[in-house]
């Protein structure tokens, strides 16, 4: 069952990455001009989990704040990409992996126009630049420097970035959109190596507006740092098994670059004075008494990205409606490179008929709230994993898969009865056998791409 | 031989001082190498240490820059600024306002529980003891003194329009940016952050309460370094300032690191746990390895060591000069002694060369003397008439012919050496019949080769024998072989004349059942003037030159000429006569 499923998932991202591949950034301008009818403006909506609220008892609501990305304009010139490849050669990537690793690169390249800036750099125990930062146009003698590269060394991940991050910031002041793309199948053995070193150099390089995008490739790489260093840096990560799906995994990280509708993105939700922020679920925020704030670096074109954040919310008699929150959002516009905004607002009445306060449930905002503890729930058990304690970590997706079963017959939601049923095998397997590496790679990445939404919406 | 042995010996006393030469050379030329290295090493090291000067001296400088944007910030919008600043600037990892409202310590920012961040609250966590008020922020002014007296001169960045704005201002006009230039571009203050303070403390005024104290603290926590900064303004203000992004400040300066090291060395950024933070130099380093160096990095990174590393197993690429200077020096002592065998060898050949000469003339003479003496005494004797008997005039007459042609065989031989050596012999080719001109010889020679008590046996294969050769150089081959044959071989019983062929050649086999040649001559009775017994008193009279010219014709011709045992006793020469096409 599990690998019937996984299999569907690999078809389903060999279909995507062949979309991706075989058609060419003219499509996504097509798809442009549909936006251009449809409008051009970000839409940020505010919802609860239910509309109707019980009446006379304080309780706790989740809110679901939902950025709306509109689609890439059709007839607008997309913002120039600063894209950085940093390439792990170490030793371990010998043979398909480098040469994979090299073709992705070359794909990465060919998809570029000419007002783009491209550079790569490689590690292994030293950094070099192979292509130093330039414009995306002598494209054979790139292509020479490329194939210049090979594998053999140690792994000086954090001298790669940082030397990624000064070929990017050759062009920092223009208005591009900055990214690297990090590659790597090993563990970092020279310099910064802890997961949250990494994360600091994510968390300064986005105040640069350099997002890092991570691809670890095989069993042996570090998830957690790759997948810190992307949190962090508002990057994608990506895991891939073999090195044959690089050049597909390049085309999509790269499709997602190019199709950026939306930078610095800056949400704050304001709350009524006697309503209370408890938490903000799985993102990274900040409360500031009625006030929360929340930042996301970009958000690309047609992309769905939210935020659940749990407040409290005192008695309200039977009959009366009253507003939760407010959400303003303020973002650049890399199109018009102007500063554009937008808000929503959300509004609860209460009541004491049951009936009507089960029926307002949004079974989307109570899907997504139960994917988000699901994903937290995945972090805790590899978190309990690694501490040995195996029985407790099968315990908590378990526990998981059962809540998401409930939820899912509840409100017949097949991605919730779907995600319940593979945690299930998943936690079976883990009872078995212990947690491989794999499992944690596939459990770490899809909690990431869980919490942040941060890989394109296929 | 004395004259060999001298030879030798003379050849031993050039070769000894050149070979001690050689050694001392070799001595010299690892010391030479090892100065070499040596020099390369401290020039490793002295690099090292600008590195670690230049890392100095830009933290120095960010810190400096950080400290005045600090004091240089608007006292009214403290927060705002500082929050601000955190936000945009990747070199502010945190900031902070503290305080103390009556007598105890309270942080204005950032604020405990949900109004921080997650990474606000470690940073809380952090520095409690700080913001607790049990160590003072300036707990370390002793310390940060004595540097500062020591660094007086290069501190100036501290006072606000020192050093390091002169710095980051010539950077500014230099193209491209480096690392040192973008850390310096963010520890300033963008204007609009500024109030007018600069202005005011740049008219030197100083108003009551102001004390612009300020500070650096290295501050360990969970095994790692972190830096916070820090400044009070006035006495009974609050205590504000930011921590560092460590991350940022390292993910910088590795990029400026050299990346041009030889390949054999490294240098290596170590913290105070030894974990290496960067790497320049493509040197594979053993965990076990000593560094060659250590020098500490800065005084503002406590425990942070600059690593030197070489390879200890001593390349190809470090000791290139002793091997190319060892190279050459084989070069040169092999040029000498293959010089001097050469010579030597010359010299012995040439003496053997004399000596043969002298054997050869020696021969020569007393062959020519032979003949010459016989055709005088019968030429006398016919001459004085005393001799009346016909058979034995004709006996006399015989004789002399004989000894006549064999004088013209002797000469014949010695001047076609002399052409022979110099290349100038020219053959001229007809065709012939190999079988007939074969049978014409014997025919001509059977009453020598009777008399000398042989008889003639032939053995030729039923073949078409046509040949086109030199007939006359064929036939001065044939003959010599059968001189050859007559001279040595007189006491077997049978001469055997074989004709054959194998592939391209015709095989012209002269074979006897004489004594035979012992396997130590078989190559040597080749040589020029060689013969087995070469003494006057041999017993065979000869020059020593007619197998030479027998073989070296054979070989002009395209052929050659080889002897074997005959089976039982004897020899058999084997002449390979090669046809030659029309022109």
């Amino acid at each position: 069952m599990e690998q019937m499923k996984m299999s569907c998932k690999k078809i389903i991202v060999i279909a995507v990455v062949w979309c991706v591949c075989v058609f060419p950034l003219e499509s996504v301008r097509a798809e442009g001009v549909r936006a251009a009818i449809s409008g051009q403006n970000l839409v940020c909506r505010v919802e609860t989990d239910r509309a109707v609220l019980p009446a006379g008892s304080s309780q706790d609501v989740v809110l679901k704040i939902t950025l709306d990305a509109p689609p890439v304009p059709g007839h607008v010139q997309r913002p120039p990409v600063n894209l950085s490849l940093v390439l792990d050669q170490s030793g371990s990537m010998g043979g398909v992996k480098i040469e994979q690793a090299k073709a992705a690169a070359v794909e990465a390249l060919r998809r570029l126009g000419q007002q783009d800036i491209f550079s790569v750099v490689v590690y292994d125990s030293n950094v070099a630049t192979i292509v130093p930062a330039q414009h995306a146009q002598n494209v054979q003698g790139i292509i020479r420097m490329i194939d210049q590269i090979r594998a053999g060394g140690s792994t000086a991940l954090f001298g790669g970035v940082s030397q990624g991050a000064s070929e990017i910031r050759k062009h920092i002041e223009e208005d591009f959109i900055h990214r690297i793309v990090l590659l790597s199948d090993g563990l970092a053995n020279v310099g910064p190596r802890m997961p949250e070193d990494l994360g600091r150099l994510g968390a300064a390089l986005i105040k640069e507006n350099i997002s890092v995008s991570t691809v670890g490739v095989g069993t042996d790489y570090n998830e957690d740092l790759m997948a810190r260093l992307a949190r962090e840096s508002d990057g994608n990560t990506y895991f891939v098994e073999s090195g044959y799906d690089l050049p597909g995994i390049f085309a999509a990280e790269l499709g997602d670059v190019l199709n950026v509708v939306a930078k610095q993105v800056k949400v704050t939700v304001t709350l009524p004075e006697d309503v209370t922020a408890v938490e903000i679920i799985g993102r990274e925020g900040r409360i500031r008494g009625q006030k929360i704030e929340l930042f996301m670096n970009q958000l690309y074109g047609d992309q769905e990205k939210y935020a659940l954040i749990k407040v409290k919310i005192p008695p309200s008699a039977a009959g009366t409606k009253r507003k939760i929150a407010q959400a303003d959002v303020k973002y650049e516009n890399p199109f018009s490179k102007k500063i554009e905004q937008s808000s929503g607002i959300s509004y609860a009445s209460f009541s004491q008929d049951s009936k009507k306060i089960t029926e307002s449930t949004n079974v989307d905002v109570v899907k997504e709230y139960q994917l988000n503890l699901n994903a937290l729930a995945q972090e805790k058990a590899i978190a309990l994993s690694d501490k040995g304690q195996k029985k407790e970590a099968v315990q908590e997706l378990k526990k998981s898969a059962a809540r998401l079963k409930s939820m899912g017959a509840q409100y017949k939601d097949e991605r919730l009865l779907d995600q319940a049923d593979a945690l299930e095998v998943q936690a079976q397997k883990i009872e078995e056998k212990g947690m491989t590496k794999k499992d944690r790679k596939i459990l770490r990445t899809e909690s990431y791409q869980q919490l942040f939404q941060q890989k394109s919406q296929e | 031989m004395t004259h060999k042995r001298s030879i030798i010996f003379f050849w031993a006393l050039f070769l000894v001082p050149t070979l001690i030469m050689a050694g001392a050379a070799f001595t010299l030329l690892s010391h030479e190498q090892d100065r070499i290295s040596e020099s390369a090493r401290t020039a490793l090291v002295e690099r090292a240490r600008t590195v670690c000067e230049s890392i100095h001296l830009t933290i120095e400088t960010v810190q400096g820059n950080l400290v005045q944007s600090l004091l240089d910030l608007d006292p009214q919008q403290l927060e705002k600024h500082l929050i601000q600043w955190e936000q945009t600037n990747p070199l502010i990892r945190n900031v902070f306002i503290w305080q103390k409202k009556q007598n105890e310590p309270y942080l204005e920012y950032p604020l405990r529980g949900m109004a921080s961040t997650r990474e606000e609250r470690w940073f809380i966590a952090r520095y409690d003891a700080l913001f607790t008020g049990r160590i003072p922020f300036d707990f370390n002014r002793e310390e940060l003194n004595t540097e500062h007296l020591n660094k007086e001169s290069e501190n100036k960045p501290l006072s606000g329009s020192g050093s390091a704005h002169a710095q980051y201002d010539a950077d500014q006009k230099m193209p491209g940016k480096s690392s040192r230039q973008t850390l310096f571009s963010m520890s300033r203050l963008t204007s609009k952050s500024a109030s007018d303070e600069t202005a005011f403390r740049k008219s030197g005024a100083n108003p009551p309460g102001r004390v612009e104290q300020s500070g650096w603290i290295p501050w360990f926590s969970e095994n790692r370094l972190f830096i916070l900064g820090w400044v009070q303004k006035y006495e009974t203000g609050p205590v504000y300032g930011v921590e560092l992004e460590f991350m940022t400040l390292l993910s910088q300066l590795v990029t400026d690191f050299p990346t041009e090291l030889q390949k054999n060395s490294a240098m290596v950024l170590m913290d105070g746990y030894d974990t290496h933070m960067h790497q320049a130099g493509q040197l594979q380093i053993d965990p076990e390895q000593k560094p060659l160096a250590l020098i500490p990095v800065s005084p503002r990174l406590p425990h942070w060591r600059l690593g030197v590393f070489t390879d200890t197993h001593a390349g190809p690429a470090n000791r290139g000069f002793l091997y190319i200077s060892l190279l050459l020096l084989g070069v040169f002592i092999s040029a000498i002694v293959s010089g001097g065998i050469l010579l030597t060898r010359a010299t012995l050949a040439n003496m053997k060369d004399a000596q043969q000469k002298t054997s050869f003339v020696s021969s020569v003479s007393h062959e020519l003397k032979t003949p010459l003496t016989s055709i005088r005494m019968y030429a006398e004797l016919l001459l004085s008439k005393r001799v009346q008997d016909e058979t034995r005039i004709r006996t006399y007459l015989s004789v002399i012919v004989d000894e006549s042609h064999r004088l013209t065989r002797l000469i014949n031989n010695v001047l076609d050496f002399g052409r022979l050596e110099q290349g100038k012999k020219k053959y001229q080719y007809s065709v012939i019949d190999l079988a007939d001109f074969l049978d014409h010889i014997v025919q001509a020679h059977s009453i020598r080769i009777h008399s000398s008590g042989m008889q003639i046996f032939k053995k030729y294969r039923k073949l078409d024998y046509t040949i086109r050769t030199d007939r006359d150089a064929l036939e001065q081959v044939v003959l010599n072989l059968l001189d050859n044959a007559l001279k040595y071989a007189a006491q077997g019983k049978f001469i055997l004349f074989i004709l054959e062929k194998e592939n391209d050649f015709f095989v012209l086999k002269i074979c006897d059942d004489g004594p035979g040649i012992s396997r130590i001559h078989r190559e040597k009775i080749f040589e020029r003037f060689h013969r087995v017994d070469d003494s006057l008193s041999a017993k065979q009279p000869g020059s020593g030159l007619g197998l030479t010219i027998a073989r070296q014709i054979l070989r002009d011709l395209g052929g050659d000429l080889n002897v074997e045992p005959m089976p039982g006793n004897g020899s058999c020469f084997t002449a390979r006569i090669k046809h030659h096409d029309a022109d």
